[in-house]
């Protein structure tokens, strides 16, 4: 599913212009230490993290985009550095759980 | 084995703690890490040094793994990565970056003595092996990762960049 129809669907609000990819999966964690060995490629990334170490490590595995669950929003620098290296941010109301029912239930696995 | 054209893969992962000394007589610092419960904290002496703990972070340290000839390249002297946002024209680091333009990100393996007085820095069969498995991944078109060893910084104190590194996670220990 391309990134467009997974915010349309999933009700996730972009933070910064994004390039739409083809989600390729899901992974849910707060450290950037877990990110660099367990993300792959095209991964949509959950998190309640807002350090910019965040967009580093996403960098590395390239990350297609990082949603912030339960309303957190990151500061300038990150959104700043997400655009220079391409990675979509977003923001949803809900927690990683309730997000990743509703991925589940879109057929994202 | 040569010859092959290694696909790489993590191994020996190990989550634990980098944790970072300096000594006040020679203003070095030191880094190491520890897969304690806890991370230590303890002041020591080793030679003419007296090293004071100055911080911790979780980290997770690994291996590279070709799955086709099954060579292992051993990054045990790699203390971890960082982003370099470093614009100093006069740091080889940054002037790696301009040289690469856009679409390249550079980004430090971190040594274990950033002073460098060993003359050791990360092996350079890692960080080819860094920059072949982090490039191998990558789907997005135009994106490029380039790893480069510590001691290319300017001023490792001075070098600007983004360690990645759980900083801040475990300060109730």
């Amino acid at each position: 599913m391309k990134l467009s129809e997974l915010s349309k669907k999933g009700g996730l609000k972009a933070i910064n212009t994004y390039k739409d990819k083809e989600i390729e999966g899901v992974y849910i964690s707060d450290m950037v230490s877990d990110v660099i060995t367990c993300t792959k490629a095209n991964v949509l990334l959950i998190t309640l993290q807002t350090h910019k170490s965040l967009i580093a490590a996403a960098n590395l595995v390239d990350v297609a985009a990082v949603v912030f669950v339960k309303g957190k929003k990151p500061a300038p620098d990150l959104i700043e550095l997400a655009n220079k290296v391409g990675i979509g941010l977003f923001t949803t109301a809900v927690d990683a759980w309730t997000l990743a029912l509703k991925l589940v239930e879109l057929g994202i696995k | 084995m040569g010859s092959c054209r290694h696909k790489w893969e993590m191994a020996d992962i190990r989550y634990g703690y980098l944790v970072v000394e300096g000594c006040p007589k020679c203003g070095g610092r030191s880094s190491f890490f520890s897969e304690e419960p806890v991370a230590p904290v303890d002041e020591y002496r080793e030679g003419d040094h007296f090293w004071i703990y100055l911080g911790s972070s979780q980290a997770v340290k690994f291996n590279l793994k070709c799955m086709k000839c099954e060579r292992v390249v051993n990054l045990d002297d790699m203390m971890g990565l960082m982003m370099s946002t470093c614009n100093d024209p006069q740091c080889k680091v940054a002037q790696i970056g301009i040289k690469e333009g856009k679409g390249t990100i550079v980004y430090v393996a971190l040594c274990a003595d950033s002073s460098h007085t060993s003359g050791k820095c990360v092996s350079a069969k890692g960080i080819k092996a860094l920059n072949e498995y982090f490039n191998q991944n990558i789907k997005a078109s135009g994106k490029k990762i380039v790893i480069v060893p510590c001691d290319k910084c300017c001023n490792i104190d001075k070098c600007e960049g983004i360690v990645i590194a759980d900083t801040g996670l475990t300060d109730m220990y």
